[in-house]
C-alpha cells in the first residue's frame, strides 16, 4: 500500500516580481503580508486569493528582508525590514498600507538577519497547562503587567485600538519592541517601536561574561527571536543564533552576560522559532540538520530534544503552528518539510516551489500555512486542519472578526 | 634322398609344363567350346579333386566320354602336381591364356558349372598371393592383340571378387606370409619385397577397377572387406595362439601382421583411413571395454599386456611403418573416438593399447603427439584431453594426479613450449581462429593440472602466459579476448585457488568452455566455415544472454518478495480495516483527537493523528537545467563535479540539435571538451555505458549540425598526441555515425542563389549602380529620368530594371491565388536532398587520410594502434559509401585506393586491418558510378583504373593465401562486386560513345577503342 501523496497547495499567489523573502499572516483578519527582494510589500486576501494592495515600501535596490505583524504591536500594524538599514512600521488602512510609514527606525544594519517581534506565551500554552490553573495564571499575568505599567510610569494603552483580545489587553512595555541584528552585525539590538529608540545592545563581546560561556568569535548574528517568558516579569528575553552555529540566550536585564549558550549546529544558524509556550523551539541552519530543544529559564539551560538530519542542507525559515502540533521548515532544496513538533517525526515533504524557499508561516487559526520562495510565488497550504472548528469559532478570532 | 626328391620334382615340373603346353595348343586350336572345356578339364583333374560327372551333363556325347575317361590321380600325386604347377611357370602361362584368350573368346559360351569347375578353380584353389600377382595386371590389360578388352576386364574383376573377397583371399595371403616368414628367414629381403608388392597390388585394386566394376570393388567397400578379413583373422589367430603367447617376442612382428600393416598403411595413403578406422575402433573399444577399467594404472597395463587378445593391437601400429599412415590413422582414431563419445578412461586405454609401445620407443611418434597434435592440428577438445592425458601426463584420467612419479620434466617442457607458442603475437595475428582456440585450450588444460610450485619450477611459463594474455586482451576480436580471460582465469586459479580472477563477467563458472563455441570443422571447407561463423554469433549471443539470466532471477526474487510483502500488507489490512486511504475521511476521522487541543499535553497518542504523508523524495527537480551550450561546455570541463557532467551530457545533444545561432562559435570548443571528458570515470557505476552513448550521440549531433567546424577539430584531435586510443576510436566511430546520418538525412532547403560574397572591381557594371544581384534573367539597371516629374535638380539617382515574373506566377485570368507560390514551387525554388554527405565528404576523409602513416609520440597507427587504423579505414569506407554515385565519390576514390594500396596497410599483419581494407575497397566498388569509370577510362585516367585493377588482384591474392577466414570470405564478395562493377562499366562504355557522337558530333572512336583495350582487365570475369 502506497502512502498517500503529499498534498498540493490549495492556492498559489503570484504577482511578485522578485524573490519573496518573508511571509506573515495577519493575526485576526484573513490577510497575508509578503515582502520581496525588489522592495514590494503585498497584501493578499487569503480567502479570495487575491492581491489586496501592493506598495513599494523599500527601495528596489535593497528590497525587503522581513515583514512581521503581531497582536502585541496592534492588529492594524505591519512592520517591514529592508536591506537599506531601516525598519518601517505601517498602518493597515482600508485599501492597503498607509501612504507613509508611521515609524521608521534606522538600524543601519544591512545584512540578512530577519527582525523579530516579541512573542508572548500563547493562549494555547495556558490551555495546555490545564484548565484548573488557567484563571490563576492569567490573573497573575495581568497583575504583572499592571505592576510594570505602574513602575515604569508609561502608558502604552494608546496603541491598543482593538483590545478585545486578551493578549492585547495586557500590553507590556517590552512587547512593543523589535529585536534586530545590530549595526555591529555581531550584536543584537532591541528597539522600541513607539519611540524608534534603541533600548539595549546585546553584544557578545562585552566583558564580565561568565567563564563557562565563551563569548569570543561567534561571528555575525544570523537569526534572532525575542520573547517574553512567563517568569521574566515582562522583561524580554532574546534567543540569537550566530554564524558559528551557536545560540545565546539573553535577558535584557543583564545585557552583559548571556543566560545560556548552546552550540547545536556546525554552520550558521539561519532560523529560529519558539513554540507557543516559549519553552522550546526549533533551529535550522546551513548544515544538514534541524534541532529541537527545550529552554529552561530557571536554570538557564538549553537542552537538545531531538535532532533531525536532512538529506540536503540549508533551512532558511522555520515556523511552529500556534497550536504547537506541527512545525514547518523552508529549505534551500525547494522543499517545505513538515514535522510533528511534539515527537519530531517527519510528516510530509511538500514539493511545489522550484526555487529556494525563504519562509514559512502559519496562520493564527492554524488552518493555513504560507510558504514563500525565490520563484516569486507564495503557496498556501491546508495541512492537518485543526479539528474542532466549533471550539475555534467559539474561542475568539472568528467571533471577533465577525464583530 | 635330397637329390632324389629334387629329381622327382623336376620330373613333375616337366610333366606339368608339357601338360600345360598341351592344353594351350588344344585351346588355341579348338573349334568348339567343348574342346576348350575338355582341355581345361584334363589339366584341372590332375590338379584338383574334381568330380567329372558334374561336367558331363553339359557336354556333347563325344566329349563327355573323353572327360569321363580321364582317371583322377591319387591325392599325393595331385599335391606334387599342384606344387609344381603353381610354383613353376606353369600357372602364369596358363593364367595368361585363361585370362586373355579364353576369357575373350570362349568364356561367354561356357556353361556356368563348367566355368566354375574348369575355369575359376585354377584361381580360387591356387595360392592367393600368386593368383593376385597374375590377376591384377590383367585389370588394366589394353586391347592390343585383338582381344575383347571388356570381356577380359569384367572377367578379371569377377575373379578378383571371387578370390579376394568371397574366398577371404587377403586373409590367405596374410597367412601365407606368416608361414613363409617362419620358414625362410634368410630370404628376408626378397620376402619383404614380395610382401610389399602384394600389398601394393591388393590395395591398388579399387583404383584399377573400371567404373562399371562390381560395387564390392569400390574403394570404400573393398577396403572395408579386406580390413574386416584381416582384423578378424588376426583376432582369431590371437585366440588360437593363446597358449604360446609367452613365446612371442615383444617387438617381433610376424609376416601376417606385417602384411596387415602394409595393407593398412596403403589404405591410409589412399585416403580411406576413415573406412579403416570405422572397423578398427569398434574392435579396439570392445577389447578395451572387456577389462574393468577401474583398477589402478600399473596393474591394468600389465593385465592388458598379458591378455593374448591384446597382442594384435599392441603390435598393430608398430607394424605400420609408414609415418604418414600412422599420422592419418591416429588422427582418424581420435576423431572417431570423439564421435563415439567414449569416456575419457576408455579413450586413454585405447590410445595406450595402440600406441604405448611405439610412443615410448619411436621419437617420431612421440613428436607426433607432443608436437604436431598439440600445435598444428585441431581436434575437438575431448580429443585434446586424451592427447594430453596419454602423451603429456602419461597416466589414466582417473588416476591420482598427485603421484608424481611420472615424467614431470617432459610435462613442464611441453607446457613451456605451448605457452611460448601461445604468447607469440604472430600466433594471434596469423593463425586461424580454430587453431588458436585449440592451443588456448591446450594451455588451459595444462594449467589446470599444475600447482603453484610447478609453476615456479618452470622457467618462464608464467611470463609467457601473462604476455599472451596481455596481447590478446588488446585484440579487436571478442573471441580472442575471451581466450585471454579464460587462460588468465586458469592462471589465477593456479596461483591462488581461493581467489580466481574474472576478467569477464561472462565467465563466472568454474568450468570453462574450451571449445569457445567453435565446432571444429573436420575438413576446412567453406560450408563448415560459415557454420562456425554462425556458431560464433551464437556464442556471442549466448555470452550476452548468460549474465542476463541473473538479473532475471533477481527480478523474479524481487517480484516474489513484493508479492510476499504485499501479502503481508493485505494481512495487516485485514487486521485493521479502519485504515483507509482516503485523506479526506482521514481528516475527519482525526476529529476524534480534539481533546488534544483542550485536554492534557501528555496525550501523546493524540499526535498520532498526524499521519505522515508519503515521505519519498528525489532530487530530479533540484538539478540545474542547462540552457546554454557555453554552460554545458563549462560543466563538462569541471571534472570534479560528476553530477554536473552527467547533467550536461544529458542535455547536450538536445541543445546541439536545436542548432542555436551560437553553435558555430562553440562547436570547436564543445567537440574538444566532449572528446576529453572522462565520462565513464565520472558516471555512476553501471551507467558508464549510457554516459558514453550520450557523449557519442552529442558528438554525432555536433558533426551533423555543424560539420565543418567539428571536423576541423576532430581531425586535429585524431592525430594529436593528447588523446588515447579509446578516444581515437571514439572519434572515428562518431565520424562514421555522423557520415551515415548525413547521408540518410532528408532535408528540404531553399535552393540558394549563388552570389558572389565579394564583388570584384572588374565587374563591368559601374560602382554606383545597384548590385546586379537578383533573380536570374533580371534586366540591366537603367537610370530613371525624373525629368518628367518636373523637378529642377536631380538629387537622387533612381535606377530601375525589369524583373522576370517568378516561375509559375500566373497573371492572367481571374483565378484567385492566395500566394504566388505555385505547385512546382518545390522543384524550382527548393531542392530536395536525400544525401547531405557528399558536400562534406572531402572534409571527412582527406584530413583523416593525411597522417595515418606517420609515427609520432603516442601515435603509431601502423604498428601498435592497429585497431585505430582498422577503424579509420572502415570509416573511410563508410564515407565513400555514403557519397556513393555522387561525383564526390569519384573524386575521393583514387585517393582512398591509393591509401589502401600502400603495402603497410593492405599487407598489415593484423587480419583486422586487412578486413577493414577489404571493406573499404568493396565500398569503393559500390560507390563509383559506372559512367564515371567509363569516362575516366576513355579519358585515360590511369589513377583510377590502376586502383581498381589493384583491388581485383589483391582480392584474388587474399582469397588464395590469407589465413583469416573472414578475410577470404570478404575478398570473395569483393571480387563479386568488382565483377558487377566491370559489367556495369562495360555497358556504360558501350552506350556512351554513341551518345557523345550523336550529341556533339565529335568522333570518338579512337578514344573508345582505347577504352575497350583497357577493359579486359576490368571485366576479367566476363
Amino acid at each position: 500500500m502506497s502512502k498517500r501523496p503529499p498534498p498540493d497547495p490549495v492556492a498559489v499567489l503570484r504577482g511578485h516580481r522578485a524573490s519573496v523573502m518573508d511571509v506573515c499572516f495577519h493575526p485576526t483578519k484573513p490577510l497575508l503580508f509578503t515582502g520581496s527582494t525588489d522592495g514590494e510589500l503585498r497584501i493578499w486576501d487569503t480567502v479570495q486569493h487575491r492581491t489586496v494592495s501592493s506598495s513599494w515600501v523599500h527601495s528596489a535596490a535593497h528590497g525587503i528582508i522581513s515583514v512581521a505583524c503581531s497582536p502585541l504591536i496592534g492588529a492594524n500594524k505591519v512592520i517591514s525590514q529592508g536591506r537599506d538599514g531601516t525598519v518601517k512600521c505601517w498602518d493597515i488602512e482600508d485599501g492597503g498600507l498607509s501612504r507613509n510609514p508611521t515609524l521608521t527606525i534606522r538600524t543601519n544594519s544591512y545584512h540578512f538577519c530577519k527582525l523579530s517581534l516579541v512573542k508572548m506565551p500563547h493562549a494555547s500554552a495556558k490551555v495546555a497547562e490545564g484548565p484548573t490553573h488557567d484563571s490563576e495564571r492569567e490573573s497573575r499575568e495581568i497583575v504583572d503587567t499592571e505592576r510594570l505599567h505602574n513602575s515604569r510610569g508609561k502608558t502604552t494603552g494608546s496603541e491598543i485600538e482593538c483590545s478585545t483580545s486578551h493578549e492585547d489587553s495586557a500590553p507590556a512595555e517590552g512587547t512593543n519592541s523589535v529585536a534586530v541584528s545590530g549595526e555591529q552585525n555581531s550584536e543584537v539590538e532591541i528597539w522600541d517601536l513607539n519611540t524608534a529608540e534603541r533600548i539595549v545592545r546585546l553584544s557578545q563581546n562585552c566583558s564580565g561574561g561568565s567563564p563557562n560561556i565563551s563569548t569570543k568569535g561567534r561571528g555575525m548574528c544570523m537569526a534572532v527571536q525575542a520573547y517574553l517568558p512567563s517568569k521574566s516579569q515582562g522583561f524580554i528575553n532574546v534567543l540569537a543564533g550566530y554564524e558559528d552555529g551557536s545560540m545565546l540566550l539573553w535577558d535584557i536585564r543583564n545585557p552583559g552576560i548571556p543566560l545560556a549558550a548552546a552550540k547545536f549546529h556546525l554552520e550558521p544558524v539561519l532560523s529560529l522559532c519558539l513554540d507557543g509556550s516559549c519553552t522550546g523551539g526549533i533551529s535550522g541552519a546551513a548544515d544538514e540538520k534541524i534541532v529541537m530543544y527545550n529552554l529552561d529559564h530557571s536554570t538557564g539551560s538549553c537542552l537538545i530534544k531531538k535532532e533531525i538530519s536532512l538529506e540536503r542542507p540549508g533551512i532558511s525559515g522555520i515556523s511552529i503552528r500556534p497550536d504547537g502540533k506541527i512545525a514547518a521548515t523552508a529549505g534551500w532544496d525547494h522543499r517545505v518539510r513538515l514535522y510533528n513538533y511534539r515527537k519530531g517525526n517527519p510528516l510530509a515533504i511538500l514539493k511545489y516551489h522550484h526555487s529556494v524557499c525563504n519562509a514559512v508561516s502559519f496562520s493564527t487559526d492554524n488552518k493555513l500555512m504560507a510558504s514563500a520562495s525565490e520563484d516569486t510565488t507564495i503557496a498556501l497550504w491546508e495541512l492537518y486542519p485543526p479539528t474542532d472548528l466549533k471550539w475555534n469559532s467559539l474561542s475568539g478570532h472568528i467571533t471577533i472578526r465577525a464583530c | 634322398m635330397e637329390g632324389d626328391s629334387n629329381r622327382r620334382r623336376r620330373e613333375v615340373e616337366t610333366r606339368v609344363l608339357d601338360k600345360v603346353g598341351e592344353v594351350t595348343t588344344a585351346i588355341k586350336s579348338a573349334k568348339h567350346v567343348d574342346q576348350v572345356i575338355c582341355a581345361l578339364h584334363s589339366l584341372a583333374s590332375l590338379l584338383f579333386p574334381l568330380d567329372s560327372s558334374l561336367l558331363s551333363g553339359i557336354l556333347d556325347q563325344h566329349y563327355r566320354e573323353e572327360v569321363l575317361s580321364i582317371k583322377a590321380p591319387s591325392a599325393n600325386e595331385r599335391g606334387d602336381w599342384w606344387q609344381a604347377f603353381y610354383r613353376g611357370p606353369g600357372f602364369s602361362t596358363l593364367a595368361r591364356i585363361l585370362l586373355l584368350d579364353v576369357a575373350s573368346d570362349w568364356l561367354a559360351c561356357f556353361p556356368l558349372s563348367a566355368r566354375k569347375y574348369v575355369y575359376d578353380t585354377f584361381f580360387v584353389n591356387g595360392p592367393a598371393a600368386e593368383v593376385v600377382q597374375t590377376l591384377i595386371p590383367c585389370l588394366q590389360q589394353d586391347g592390343s592383340d585383338g582381344i575383347d578388352v571388356n570381356a577380359v576386364h569384367s572377367n578379371t574383376e569377377r575373379l578378383v571378387v571371387l578370390c579376394l573377397i568371397e574366398n577371404n583371399g587377403v586373409l590367405q595371403i596374410a597367412g601365407k606370409f606368416d608361414n613363409s616368414c617362419q620358414s625362410e628367414d634368410s630370404a628376408d629381403d626378397c620376402h619383404k619385397g614380395t610382401l610389399s608388392r602384394v600389398a601394393q597390388l591388393v590395395a591398388s585394386i579399387p583404383d584399377k577397377a573400371r567404373l562399371r566394376a562390381p560395387t564390392s570393388l569400390s574403394s570404400h567397400s573393398f577396403f572395408k572387406q579386406i580390413t574386416i578379413q584381416l582384423l578378424s583373422g588376426a583376432e582369431e589367430r590371437d585366440s588360437t595362439q593363446s597358449d604360446k603367447a609367452t613365446t612371442f617376442n615383444k617387438f617381433e612382428i610376424d609376416g601376417t601382421l606385417r602384411f596387415t600393416g602394409e595393407i593398412f598403411s596403403r589404405i591410409c595413403r589412399r585416403g580411406s583411413s576413415d573406412v579403416l578406422l570405422s572397423e578398427v575402433v569398434p574392435r579396439v573399444l570392445r577389447h578395451v571395454r572387456g577389462f574393468s577399467l577401474s583398477s589402478n594404472d600399473a596393474a591394468l597395463s600389465d593385465l592388458i599386456q598379458s591378455n593374448p587378445g591384446s597382442e594384435v593391437w599392441l603390435k598393430l601400429m608398430q607394424a605400420i611403418k609408414d609415418p604418414y599412415a600412422v599420422e592419418r590413422m591416429s588422427e582418424q582414431l581420435l576423431h572417431q573416438l570423439a564421435i563415439e563419445r567414449v569416456s575419457d578412461t576408455e579413450a586413454y586405454w585405447t590410445l595406450w593399447l595402440l600406441f604405448n609401445r611405439i610412443f615410448n620407443h619411436q621419437m617420431s611418434i612421440r613428436s607426433l603427439f607432443v608436437d604436431k597434435f598439440l600445435l598444428w592440428k585441431v581436434f575437438p577438445v575431448c580429443c585434446l584431453r586424451w592427447i594430453l592425458q596419454f602423451a603429456i601426463f602419461e597416466f589414466p584420467p582417473d588416476a591420482d594426479p598427485l603421484s608424481k612419479d611420472h615424467d614431470i620434466q617432459g610435462f613442464f617442457d611441453t607446457v613451456q613450449r605451448l605457452a611460448a607458442v601461445w604468447s607469440k603475437k604472430e600466433f594471434v595475428q596469423s593463425t586461424p581462429m580454430e587453431q588458436q582456440a585449440y592451443v588456448t585450450a591446450a594451455v588451459g588444460l595444462c594449467l589446470e593440472k599444475m600447482s603453484k610450485e610447478d609453476l615456479d619450477k618452470t622457467k618462464d611459463v608464467m611470463h609467457s602466459i601473462l604476455q599472451g594474455v596481455s596481447c590478446r586482451l588488446e585484440s579487436p576480436t571478442d573471441l580472442v579476448r575471451k581466450m585471454a580471460s579464460c587462460v588468465a582465469f586458469m592462471l589465477s586459479k593456479v596461483i591462488d585457488p581461493t581467489n580466481p580472477l574474472y576478467l569477464d563477467e561472462s565467465c563466472t563458472g568454474d568450468t570453462i568452455d574450451w571449445e569457445f563455441g567453435l565446432t571444429t570443422p573436420v575438413k576446412g571447407t567453406l560450408s563448415t566455415s560459415t557454420f562456425t561463423d554462425k556458431d560464433l554469433k551464437e556464442t556471442k549471443t549466448s555470452m550476452t544472454s548468460v549474465p542476463k539470466e541473473d538479473p532475471n532471477c533477481k527480478l523474479k526474487d524481487e517480484i516474489d518478495n513484493n508479492v510476499k510483502s504485499r501479502k503481508k500488507i493485505s494481512e495487516f489490512k485485514s487486521i485493521d480495516p479502519d485504515e483507509i486511504i482516503d485523506p479526506a475521511t482521514l481528516n475527519y476521522e482525526s476529529v476524534s483527537d480534539q481533546d488534544d487541543d483542550n485536554a492534557s499535553e501528555d496525550s501523546d497518542c493524540s499526535s498520532d493523528s498526524l499521519q505522515p504523508y508519503d515521505l519519498s523524495d528525489d532530487d530530479n527537480d533540484l538539478k540545474i537545467k542547462f540552457s546554454q551550450l557555453v554552460d554545458v561546455a563549462g560543466a563538462l570541463r569541471k571534472s570534479d563535479d560528476a553530477d554536473g557532467v552527467e547533467r550536461a551530457l544529458d542535455i547536450v545533444e538536445k541543445l546541439v540539435r536545436a542548432s542555436p545561432d551560437e553553435l558555430t562559435h562553440v562547436t570547436s570548443d564543445l567537440v574538444r571538451t566532449l572528446i576529453q571528458v572522462r565520462c565513464s570515470d565520472l558516471a555512476v557505476e553501471g551507467e558508464e555505458e549510457s554516459a558514453e552513448e550520450k557523449r557519442q550521440s552529442a558528438l554525432v549531433a555536433l558533426l551533423v549540425t555543424c560539420p565543418f567546424e567539428s571536423l576541423d577539430t576532430l581531425s586535429k584531435l585524431l592525430y594529436s598526441p593528447n588523446v588515447d586510443v579509446s578516444q581515437r576510436i571514439m572519434i572515428l566511430d562518431v565520424m562514421t555515425e555522423a557520415a551515415q546520418e548525413l547521408a540518410n538525412s532528408k532535408v528540404m532547403k531553399p535552393k540558394h542563389q549563388t552570389r558572389a560574397i565579394i564583388s570584384t572591381i572588374s565587374e563591368t557594371q559601374p560602382w554606383f549602380l545597384p548590385s546586379s544581384i537578383g533573380p536570374p534573367g533580371a534586366g540591366t539597371w537603367k537610370e530613371v529620368s525624373e525629368t518628367g516629374t518636373g523637378t529642377l535638380l536631380n538629387w537622387s539617382n533612381c535606377y530601375e530594371r525589369e524583373l522576370p515574373s517568378k516561375s509559375g506566377q500566373i497573371k492572367r485570368g481571374k483565378t484567385r491565388r492566395w500566394s504566388l507560390k505555385s505547385e512546382n514551387m518545390q522543384e524550382s525554388q527548393v531542392e530536395w536532398s536525400q544525401n547531405k554527405f557528399p558536400l562534406y565528404a572531402a572534409a571527412f576523409m582527406l584530413p583523416a587520410m593525411q597522417g595515418f602513416d606517420k609515427k609520432r609520440h603516442g601515435v603509431d597507427l601502423l604498428g601498435r594502434d592497429f585497431i585505430v587504423l582498422g577503424k579509420l579505414i572502415h570509416m573511410l569506407g563508410i564515407c565513400i559509401k555514403c557519397a556513393s554515385l555522387h561525383p564526390e565519390a569519384s573524386a575521393m576514390a583514387p585517393a582512398l585506393l591509393d591509401m589502401l594500396r600502400s603495402s603497410e596497410v593492405c599487407h598489415h599483419k593484423e587480419a583486422y586491418v586487412r578486413r577493414a581494407v577489404l571493406f573499404a575497397a568493396s565500398c569503393v566498388l559500390v560507390a563509383l558510378h559506372p559512367s564515371y569509370i567509363a569516362s575516366s577510362l576513355t579519358e585515360g585516367n590511369l589513377e583510377l583504373s590502376n586502383g581498381l585493377e589493384w583491388v581485383r588482384t589483391w582480392a584474388l591474392n587474399v582469397v588464395d593465401s590469407d589465413t583469416d577466414k573472414e578475410c577470404y570470405m570478404m575478398a570473395m564478395s569483393c571480387l563479386q562486386l568488382h565483377a558487377q562493377m566491370a559489367l556495369q562499366t562495360s555497358r556504360a562504355l558501350e552506350s556512351s560513345p554513341e551518345i557523345t557522337i550523336k550529341t556533339k558530333g565529335i568522333s570518338l572512336p579512337s578514344n573508345r577503342s582505347k577504352g575497350t583495350i583497357k577493359l579486359p582487365y576490368l571485366n576479367a570475369e566476363y
